[in-house]
């Protein structure tokens, strides 16, 4: 259980293309696997069954044309008893040895020839015994003997007795011919009896070459390792065919027929034995084939199956690989780029060739990028210019109280002189420096602001005397919004600066402030010289383009623009409208937050 | 990626796979036997003395020797063989070459039943002026060779050295004394008779068959005027006259004073077992006496009793029965056969047989072998049976009744007079 999770986590970790590559590998080889070793073992085995089969059926048509053969000398064998005088003859008492008659000889020279002529080519020897001593024995290569007495004792002839004139079949043995020479033969010996007594006269039996048996044996095509044999009742060793040197191990007890697998055992490979025994001889045929020579086709089908299968397998793998490594790679590259971009570098985009999934992607990542980019810039900016507020205000607040004393004394000494322009003036600058200053805070409302402002208008009012004047219209409402501080007076500045100073004569500054569906809007007037188009443009292309902070020295409407821009983002900020000789309004616009 | 890698990878795992098919296919193809190339060749052979072994070990030699021919032998026992060749031959199941002799040949050139054997001798490069000219002669029919011949076989004399030697009858060449006439003859074989033991034949013939009748042919053609057996036309038996009768009532006196035994059926057994003394047959028992393990013989030609010298003989040949389905490629093959069995004379003449080929005779090989150069010049007058399509028949006619002689039946007079009516009246079939 461990160590499943433990492998299905490690297979969790494993980069998508191995993934890919894993599963494939899973889903081709497996199957293909399995099914090749299931397909190879089922047709082995259908191949051994139908070896088996074909075996037999070859080895009873076998059987069946030697029982053909073997009927046709079984009926040689009959023949003594279409010759009364070799009944005779059998049936007389007589010496081993006894000389024949001209007649005799006659006879069974007569019916032996027959045999031999009548009878196929391969009869080597006829052999005629009598009950009581009589005996015919016509070898190869030699003259009869009339010598010969039965031997009691032969396994031959004791099973020739039980069977009620059935012929027996012998197994191969040798016979002597007189001249020395030994000839292999089996026999075929019948029991001869009487008709009118029912007693046993004698026994015929024919010696056989097995040369024709096995000529029979010998026009079946064998299977390269196969060995085609006929043994006994007891096993012995029949016939066999010319071309098997040794005489091929017996596989035990076969008698019937069918086929059998047998294990290797004693120097005989593993094998399939059929067999089929003769009703006519009761001689068993028997083929044995060694599996791995039967197996040795199909072996080399398995290796050419294993082979393809192997090589397409491969092929599929190659491919396989090649794709993962393919759809994985923008992948692999949209990583890299993200881990370019965590290291903070924002120049990177991701070339997209496709509308796929990956394709998406890709794009998003590049809009993210950019947009990162962007925002890092905007941070950036507003962080500058905080810092820089803090500085100025850092600047300005060296050594404030030692400002607010001096104006607290300047005040003091004013009033005691009773000059009240002085305190005026002492008292309202008082008041901006500590608004200026104390304005750490973010937002103000706009009466604060507007106080601030009154405060700065007081001191130019004493200061320009009565060429300004001032108007404020400002909604009720408007003045609980929350505004930025420092926003208005720079503008108010910004129109004494231009609307008066460079004017003559006196100017109006005019404020108007209304609240009107969320958005707050100041409005700033003066009457002054105004703006021709061209300078019109250009202040508001600044506006629009520029980054510019604008610095110490900067325009100070610039800087309120870009601060509520930082702020509160498009589309507020100031606007200006003017005509030559027809003042400036700059319009302010914020969202009406309370 | 460039594409054609990829396609050349696939095509060449496929190549190679299909390759792999193509060769195990080829392994598979060749399983042929080696006998399936060599021509096959039926051989008959009627060998029932010593002499098959012979044969089966010059047939199995020349199969080890070369692979191109493969001759399988089927002997029978003569007594069967011409009823079954002639049945085999009117049947069309004759094999494809026989062994024929000599003197049955005229019955099978008649209706050319056996080939003419001119061509294919030529082709294989078979010269017939190698061969002793009385065997040759013997296979020429109207300037025709119609056989092979193998040998010439006649009667021999084998005796019993140690029985000879007991009986004072051993000269110091271990050759018998004899006198070359019928009353030595007789008393050569009363004197081994008194000196063996009463189961040993003092002479060996069986009393049926045709060994009496070989016997009787050779003694006959010994006599001055002797040896006729059909009168010009051949449509008429000649052979009941005064010197035929002599030499037969000399044979049957052999018989009839027991010096040849009663009922004997095997001689050439008797003689190999050591129970006779000497036995005329065909020297076709050389070899085979040779292997007798207890037995010390001598042998020489057949002693000449009367005029001449003269005695049976015969001569195996090679024949190629006509056939249906007979082809150049086979005839050629069983006529490299017969070159090969004439030119291996000498092994043959283990057997006992004198070789057909002169040079054989005349070659070392041959005469190192023990007795046969001591009945060698036997084929020069060896009396072979008058050349008759019906000679067969009318040699079963004598054989039949000279066993009637053979067995107190009939007299020689009855048994000359009874096989020449018979034999007329076979003639006249």
């Amino acid at each position: 259980m461990k160590r499943k999770r433990s492998l299905v986590r490690w297979f969790t970790n494993q980069e998508l293309a191995r993934k890919l590559i894993l599963i494939n590998f899973l889903l081709v080889v497996v199957p293909i696997g399995a099914m090749g070793v299931y397909t190879f073992s089922s047709f082995e085995n259908a191949m051994e069954k139908n070896v088996g089969a074909y075996q037999l059926q070859t080895i009873q048509q076998l059987t069946l044309n030697i029982d053909t053969y073997m009927n046709e000398l079984n009926r040689l064998t009959l023949s003594p008893y279409q010759y009364n005088e070799i009944l005779e003859y059998l049936s007389a008492d007589r010496k081993p040895g006894q000389p024949l008659t001209l007649e005799q000889i006659g006879h069974l020279n007569g019916f032996v020839s027959k045999i031999f002529i009548n009878g196929r080519i391969d009869i080597m020897g006829v052999s005629l015994y009598g009950e009581k001593g009589a005996s015919y024995v016509v070898l190869p290569d030699s003259q009869y003997v009339t010598s010969y007495i039965l031997d009691e004792s032969a396994e031959w002839l004791k099973r020739a007795k039980g069977l009620y004139g059935q012929p027996t079949f012998i197994t191969t043995h040798q016979i002597k011919s007189t001249s020395g020479t030994t000839y292999d033969v089996f026999s075929i010996a019948r029991e001869l009896r009487s008709f009118d007594t029912g007693e046993t006269i004698g026994y015929i039996v024919i010696d056989i070459d097995p040369a024709a048996v096995r000529g029979i044996l010998q026009q079946v095509n064998l299977a390269a390792g196969e060995s085609m044999y006929i043994v006994d009742q007891q096993g012995r060793m029949v016939i066999r065919r010319e071309d098997e040197d040794l005489a091929p191990p017996l596989p035990g007890e076969l008698q019937g027929q069918g086929v059998r697998h047998v294990d290797a055992s004693g120097g005989m490979p593993e094998s399939l034995v059929a067999y089929v025994t003769s009703p006519v001889t009761g001689w068993t045929t028997v083929s044995v084939v060694p599996v791995k020579e039967l197996m040795r086709d199909s072996h080399k089908v398995r290796s050419s199956m294993t082979l393809v299968i192997v090589g397409f397998v491969g092929l599929a793998m190659l491919l396989n690989v090649f794709t993962a490594f393919r759809v994985t790679h923008p992948l692999r590259k949209l990583s890299r780029l993200m881990r370019k971009v965590e290291q903070g570098e924002l120049q990177v985009a991701f070339p997209v060739t496709g509308q796929d999934e990956v394709g998406r992607l890709g794009g998003s990542f590049n809009t993210m990028v950019s947009k990162l980019s962007e925002l890092g810039y905007l941070l950036y900016e507003t962080e500058i210019r905080e810092k820089d507020a803090q500085i100025a205000a850092l600047q300005s607040k060296i050594n404030p109280h030692f400002l607010y004393n001096t104006l607290g004394t300047i005040s003091m000494n004013a009033e005691l002189e009773g000059n009240r322009d002085i305190v005026t003036m002492a008292n309202n600058l008082s008041r901006m420096l500590r608004y200026s200053l104390s304005s750490r805070q973010d937002i103000v409302t706009l009466k604060d602001e507007l106080k601030h402002v009154n405060g700065y208008m007081a001191i130019q009012m004493i200061r320009y005397g009565e060429r300004i004047r001032f108007l404020e219209e400002i909604e009720e409402r408007a003045l609980g919004c929350v505004v930025i501080p420092l926003i208005v007076q720079p503008i108010v500045e910004n129109a004494i600066n231009h609307g008066l100073d460079r004017g003559v004569g006196s100017g109006l500054i005019r404020l108007t402030g209304s609240e009107k569906a969320g958005v707050l809007t100041l409005a700033i007037e003066d009457d002054g010289i105004g703006m021709t188009n061209d300078e019109l443009e250009r202040i508001r292309s600044r506006l629009r383009q520029s980054k510019d902070l604008g610095g110490k020295s900067g325009n100070g409407l610039l800087n309120v623009h870009r601060r509520i821009l930082l702020h509160y983002g498009e589309p507020y900020g100031l606007t200006f409208e003017s005509m030559p000789y027809q003042g400036l309004k700059v319009t302010m616009t914020l969202p009406a937050v309370r | 990626m460039n594409v054609k890698p990829l396609y050349a990878l696939i095509v060449s795992i496929l190549l190679a796979a299909v390759a792999g098919c193509a060769t195990t296919a080829d392994n598979a193809e060749p399983r042929q036997t080696k006998s399936g190339q060599a021509i096959r060749i039926e051989y008959w052979t009627p060998f029932s003395g010593g002499d098959n072994q012979f044969m089966t070990e010059m047939v199995e030699r020349f199969n080890r020797e070369q692979s191109d021919v493969l001759v399988v032998q089927t002997n029978s026992r003569l007594d069967d063989y011409y009823s079954r060749l002639r049945t085999a031959i009117l049947s069309g199941n004759a094999p494809d070459v026989a062994i024929n002799h000599a003197t049955n040949l005229p019955q099978f050139v008649q209706n050319g039943y056996i080939e003419d054997l001119s061509v294919p001798a030529e082709e294989v490069g078979l010269d017939w002026s190698v061969f002793n000219g009385n065997i040759m002669g013997s296979v020429v029919y109207d300037g025709h060779p119609y056989a092979v011949p193998l040998d010439t076989h006649a009667l021999v004399m084998y005796y019993n050295k140690e029985y000879l030697s007991a009986a004072g009858l051993l000269d110091s060449s271990d050759k018998p004394i004899l006198d070359a006439s019928e009353d030595g003859f007789v008393s050569f074989l009363r004197r081994i008779q008194e000196a063996v033991p009463s189961d040993v034949a003092p002479l060996a013939q069986p009393s049926t068959r045709i060994d009496s009748v070989w016997l009787w042919w050779s003694l006959y053609n010994q006599l001055e005027g002797g040896g006729s057996f059909y009168d010009e036309q051949g449509s008429k038996a000649t052979l009941d006259n005064p010197q035929a009768l002599r030499a037969l009532e000399f044979v049957h006196e052999l018989y009839a004073s027991k010096l040849i035994p009663p009922d004997i059926n095997d001689a050439f057994k008797m003689f190999y077992d050591g129970k006779a003394a000497v036995l005329i047959t065909g020297m076709w028992g050389t070899g085979a006496f040779e292997h007798a393990p207890a037995l010390d013989f001598g042998v020489v030609p057949l002693p000449t009793i009367y005029d001449v010298p003269a005695v049976w003989g015969d001569s195996h040949s090679l024949v190629v029965p006509t056939k249906h389905g007979m082809t150049d490629e086979k005839r050629k093959a069983i006529m490299t056969f017969a070159k090969w069995m004439v030119e291996h004379g000498e092994k043959w003449a283990e057997a006992g047989h004198v070789p057909s080929m002169t040079r054989v005779v005349r070659g070392e090989a041959f005469n190192a072998l023990k007795y046969r150069s001591d009945y060698a010049a036997t084929a020069n007058f060896v009396k072979y049976w008058p050349r008759h399509v019906r000679q067969w028949s009318t040699t079963e006619v004598l054989i039949r009744e000279f066993e009637r002689m053979n067995y107190g039946q009939q007299t020689p007079e009855q048994t000359l007079k009874i096989a020449a009516a018979k034999i007329d009246a076979e003639l006249k079939r």
